[in-house]
């Protein structure tokens, strides 16, 4: 049987926990506000000039996206921030040293990160529920598929935090791919309004899956069909998890 | 016999071209204070993260009370505290709240990890930095909260990485007494440092090493027995050439009224060239003994000097 250090993994999800939230006007409150001078942009002015799209709203059509965006970019950041900042300030040592395995180590980060993109996904959807008054189609299914996808993508940053040696590195890997990602996922559009070539190339943008996901059970409209949405958000979590456990287990670029 | 506390067999480890350690046999007994002393690269940082599990080990055996410290992990490294040599900075929580993270990595409950933190802060003289954050402290202050982070789960193996690297001399003894009392209540110890002098004063039993391997080992008192050549300087009158015979048992060079010996035992030959000397009219005006130290025994290894 697989002995496991359950006190240690526990501490360190609760340090991962408090980590974020000690910063809160870092990683919980911006993210809320600039949700807010969407809704309030785009409510105000720009929403007049737009037609519904898919017999929505402008400003409730982007809203889950919104969403979205600002749960996986909190989920990557949290473990990647981390997991660098752990690696530069010298206290990865600690939690080496210590008897945890591979496994609890990222297990411990990955819950970290999956919370604060839960936590953020989650505040954008009630500040939508407040302020434009967001329908949720099913509360249930939105929750999971926020967890999910925090999930998903909290394992993606600690592959890319624990491969990265800079902050500069780890910046050029958010910047220049999962920022455009979620930009091009179809936050602002559907994907019906794009040139064919265009449809896709979105196709093969794995946030586009995760958008319409939270799109249909929020608003129950898609461009995709949910439960494909489910099955990519499902592969990526394996997938990102797995390489994660392995990449830990390896100590590369974290033990010599 | 009782199983060794650390056992280290030809351990080989690597970095690209770089042979760290090129085949490091040691063995430390249960309660035994041992000090690794070496020039820096010489290879005392890679031993002991290969112990704790910082470093892959490439080649030979590493094991903790009998245990194997790859296969058997678990054990092995909650029989460890270490205090780095390089100290970690953490921007987020007080010193108090990481000591409680530290215990719980190690599997210590809430309440008892709270009891454990209390009487460490206590011991360390920490108890005005509770609630301050690390990067807050002082050099000092943050060499004792490393010292305490390596106790906090009452490990029976304290490994210590130059643990008195660039603190003051008043803190430095202080850190010493407290080795000194975990020694004396049976903790294992494990030092690397180059300081001379902290290995001879607290080690039982100093190992040296240099270019990956372990050149020597032995208690500091042995170790400069057998290699350090000490030095008795004679200041005289009255010397005649014709003394030289007298004392051609000794090696010895004499110039303008200034004799000096290379003698294993100071002690005991000192009596014999004063009795040589005041039986053949020479007059002794002063005496200095010069005892070997450590340093001594690692230029007479590598013909380099430790630091």
């Amino acid at each position: 049987m697989v002995k496991v250090n359950w006190v240690g993994l526990w501490t360190l999800i609760r340090r991962e926990v408090g980590r974020f939230f000690s910063v809160y006007r870092q990683t919980v409150l911006p993210g809320l506000i600039s949700s807010g001078l969407y809704i309030v942009v785009f409510g105000f002015t720009l929403e007049r000039r737009i037609d519904e799209i898919n017999g929505v709203p402008y400003t409730l059509f982007i809203l889950p996206g919104l969403l979205m965006m600002n749960t996986l970019t909190n989920a990557t950041a949290n473990t990647s921030s981390s997991m660098l900042q752990m690696k530069l300030l010298q206290q990865l040592p600690d939690i080496l040293t210590a008897p945890l395995s591979a496994m609890e180590i990222s297990i411990a980060y990955i819950i970290g990160g999956t919370v604060r993109g839960t936590v953020n996904g989650v505040l954008v959807m009630i500040l939508g529920i407040v302020l434009i008054d967001m329908p949720v189609h099913s509360p249930i299914s939105t929750v999971c598929f926020i967890v999910m996808v925090s999930w998903a993508f909290a394992s993606m940053g600690l592959v890319l935090g624990q491969l990265s040696d800079s902050w500069d590195q780890l910046a050029m890997m958010q910047n220049f791919f999962l920022t455009p990602l979620s930009f091009l996922g179809g936050v602002f559009y559907s994907i019906n309004m794009l040139p064919g070539w265009a449809q896709t190339i979105s196709l093969f943008n794995p946030i586009y899956y995760m958008i319409n996901g939270i799109r249909f059970t929020t608003l129950g409209i898609a461009d995709t069909s949910p439960l494909t949405s489910v099955i990519m958000a499902l592969i990526m979590t394996i997938l990102f998890t797995t390489l994660a456990i392995g990449l830990m287990h390896s100590g590369k670029k974290i033990k010599q | 016999m009782k199983t060794p506390a650390v056992e280290i067999r030809g351990l080989k480890k690597s970095f690209g071209k770089v042979q760290a350690l090129d085949g490091v046999d040691l063995t430390i007994k249960q309660g035994e204070f041992l000090g690794l002393l070496g020039p820096n690269g010489a290879g005392k940082t890679t031993t002991i993260n290969i112990l704790t599990g910082l470093v892959i080990r490439q080649e030979g055996i590493t094991e903790i009370f009998g245990k194997d410290t790859v296969k058997d992990y678990r054990f092995t490294r909650s029989k460890v505290g270490i205090a780095a040599q390089e100290l970690s900075i953490d921007w987020f929580f007080p010193v108090e709240r990481l000591l409680l993270f530290h215990a719980g990595y190690y599997g210590l409950p809430i309440k008892q990890a709270k009891n454990r933190v209390d009487k460490i802060i206590k011991k360390l003289g920490l108890e005005e930095k509770r609630g301050t954050r690390l990067r807050q402290l002082s050099g000092g202050m943050k060499r004792r909260y490393q010292l305490a982070k390596a106790l906090v789960h009452d490990p029976d193996i304290i490994i210590l990485d130059e643990p008195t690297a660039g603190v003051d001399v008043e803190l430095r003894h202080e850190l010493w007494d407290y080795l000194r009392k975990l020694h004396s209540n049976g903790k294992t110890i494990l030092l690397t440092t180059h300081y001379i002098e902290e290995a001879e004063l607290l080690c039982e039993r100093v190992a040296i090493i240099n270019k990956g391997k372990i050149i020597k080992d032995g208690s500091p008192i042995e170790l400069t027995k057998q290699l350090g050549q000490s030095g008795l300087t004679i200041h005289v009158t009255g010397w005649d050439d014709k003394m030289k015979n007298l004392l051609d048992n000794f090696t010895f060079t004499y110039d303008e009224g200034r004799l000096h010996f290379s003698v294993l035992d100071p002690e005991k030959d000192m009596a014999t060239i004063i009795k040589i000397l005041t039986k053949n009219d020479c007059h002794i005006q002063n005496i200095n003994v010069d005892k070997a130290s450590l340093e001594d025994v690692f230029l007479d290894l590598t013909g380099e000097r430790i630091s």
